[in-house]
């Protein structure tokens, strides 16, 4: 190193000495201060609002290529856009019989996807369907009321309990890690996809999600899923949540029965 | 987990339940209790709690079960009096008594007539006799004021229920059996089960959460205006303030011709210009007022009022009421209706 450029480093090094000085805890503090997030009276992150993924994570939570749709007559409407996954490391580390499984899953989604036929969606595809979810968070439970098939659960902040029956949305237990909302769900019925591409779950799977207020209008995202009948290890996924911040949002009503019976029903009907 | 084609059977139970409020659980020292009693030690040792940010705290998990059975409307023959005397309601104490020994009865004689129905313990129970006559309370006669005439004309969807179960289409069973939806009013009234409404209460919102058809109504509690007239619902749109410590919300901007105003949002259906005033007002830690004022011009000559107590039980929870995704009462009767019109063809055949 030459003593110009050494000269340089020590005038930089010294810059930065200064600005770390300046700042409060005396360079002790990471340069940037903690983002300004709201908070319960009880100083807890209060996470009450209208939430909303971006993203195709509904289509395939893995990366995935652009491509057509099961049905040509729906055209561009139709068509599963690419987008990058939100699998950590990108594979769901199935074993050889559930990742064949979920290969026929995504051959007969049309047949097989709950999401087709209006069934609550389960944890966490609820979190990430392109529809809007109201949390409400009280001193003690919070109530997730999503858009999707007014599916709901409310998060026991209370002793744990144990699943009373398996369900569709799980039972969901929470508890707080200094600022982050761990919600660990249990007694899922097995019978919710994770997204459109036949990603599957078992009635032994299990469900640690993790909600961070990153700053007042993103939530990070990040839940760890386990079930040893169909994945060698556990595996993580995780996305942003964002504020739905229109003036007049609010969450809608898509009691969506009624758009799905003559696909259930249809062949029942008197001709 | 219960399932919706007990609803069937669960249905010719509620008629034969009818009129007497059945019970279980024992007589509790607070269901003697005289009601002038109850509020004096309500009055005295009771203050209502607030939540961290200061509203009235209305949370919990409450039920409308003891009014199960109550008509909607008063007996003509009771005339204008809303409560029962303290003589009837001794009867009626006496009754639910009854009907917890029946309950606790696990086997039947040989030879005797079981129905196929669900057993008795699916159902919910009053826990003590409801008070009043009628849930209408006003008009003074405690009965729903007449239809207009158009309203009369409009269709009521048929199928299981009734006693004319047409099956040709899923358009043929109320919106309940189809597992859309109750209705504000049919999710809230006291029906033979699933009565739960857990309130959670958020800054800015309250939420109620109707275990059956697991409805989650969020109720903005800013101020903000109603939604577009055009965003229209089942459930309508709700916006709620404080009055006291009584939770107030109006709720209008419903789809209309849907459900009606009687348990599981049974009756007539009800129109788009439906306004609906609720107000929930907690008296004791574990018993609230309910009230709602229901007023339809495009139904109803006058609007009406209709109210009932909801309290809290001990272990009473909501549960996950999956009625869609379990609806193999839609699948059984519709396939039913068409295996019999296959076999009346084939006997006409036959005949020829």
């Amino acid at each position: 190193m030459s003593d110009r450029r050494r000269a340089c480093c020590v005038l930089l090094s010294t810059a930065l000495l200064f600005l770390f000085a300046a700042l409060p805890g005396g360079g002790q503090t990471p340069a940037r201060t903690a983002p300004q997030i709201p908070r319960m009276p009880s100083g807890k992150p209060n996470f009450t609002g209208l939430w909303q993924v971006l993203g195709t994570a509904d289509w395939d939570i893995r990366d995935h290529s652009a491509q057509a749709g099961p049905f040509f007559q729906l055209g561009a409407i139709g068509a599963m856009p690419a987008g990058q996954g939100i699998v950590e490391g990108g594979e769901i580390p199935y074993t050889p019989a559930a990742a064949k499984q979920q290969r026929e899953n995504f051959k007969n989604r049309m047949k097989l996807d709950p999401e087709v036929k209006c069934y609550m969606p389960g944890i966490p595809r609820a979190n990430y369907l392109p529809f809007p979810f109201q949390i409400i968070q009280s001193q003690r439970d919070i109530a997730f009321a999503y858009e999707f098939a007014t599916a709901n659960r409310v998060v026991n902040m209370g002793k744990a309990k144990e699943a009373a029956v398996d369900t569709w949305m799980g039972t969901s237990n929470g508890r707080w890690e200094g600022d982050v909302l761990v919600v660990d769900v249990t007694g899922l019925n097995g019978n919710s996809w994770f997204d459109r591409s036949g990603n599957f779950q078992t009635d032994s799977t299990h469900v640690v999600e993790r909600f961070t207020l990153a700053d007042a209008d993103h939530i990070s995202y990040e839940a760890t899923i386990e079930d040893p009948a169909i994945f060698t290890r556990p595996w993580k996924i995780s996305t942003v949540i964002y504020r739905r911040k229109e003036k007049n949002a609010q969450i809608n009503e898509f009691k969506c029965v009624e758009y799905v019976e003559e696909l259930i029903y249809g062949d029942l009907k008197k001709k | 987990m219960r399932h919706l084609f007990l609803i069937y059977g669960s249905l010719v139970a509620a008629a034969a339940l009818g009129q007497s409020a059945a019970g279980q659980g024992k007589a509790s020292a607070a269901a003697k209790e005289t009601p002038a009693a109850t509020r004096a030690r309500a009055a005295t040792s009771w203050t209502h709690p607030k939540t961290p940010w200061g509203d009235p705290d209305v949370q919990g998990t409450w039920t409308s079960d003891d009014c199960i059975g109550t008509p909607l409307n008063r007996p003509a023959n009771l005339g204008d009096r809303l409560y029962y005397t303290e003589q009837e309601l001794a009867q009626r104490q006496a009754n639910l008594e009854k009907q917890q020994q029946n309950d606790l009865v696990e086997t039947v004689a040989p030879n005797a007539r079981v129905s196929t129905g669900s057993p008795g313990h699916w159902g919910e129970r009053a826990r003590r006799p409801c008070k009043q006559t009628s849930l209408v309370i006003d008009p003074p006669n405690g009965r729903v004021p007449d239809m207009l005439p158009e309203a009369k004309l409009r269709p009521i969807p048929e199928g299981a229920g009734n006693n004319n179960p047409k099956a040709d289409s899923w358009e043929d069973f109320s919106y309940y059996i189809r597992c859309i939806s109750r209705g504000v009013p049919g999710s809230i009234f006291p029906v033979i089960y699933g009565n739960g409404q857990q309130i959670v209460q958020g800054k800015g919102f309250v939420t109620i959460l109707q275990e059956m058809v697991h409805e989650a109504r969020v109720i903005p509690m800013d101020g903000r205006p109603h939604a577009s007239p055009y965003i229209r619902s089942y459930m309508g749109d709700p916006r709620g303030h404080w009055e006291g410590n009584t939770l107030v919300v109006e709720t209008t901007n419903f789809l209309g011709n849907r459900t009606g105003i009687v348990g599981n949002g049974g009756g007539t259906p009800t129109s788009d210009a439906m306004k609906l005033t609720e107000r929930f007002t907690r008296t004791s830690p574990n018993e609230m007022r309910y009230e709602i004022t229901i007023d339809d011009p495009k139904t109803y000559a006058s609007s009406f009022k209709v109210g009932f107590p909801l309290t809290q039980e001990p272990g009473y929870q909501n549960f996950e009421y999956a009625c869609h995704e379990g609806n193999y009462a839609m699948f059984d009767s519709l396939s039913g209706a068409r295996a019999q019109e296959k076999k009346a063809a084939a006997k006409a055949a036959g005949a020829k």
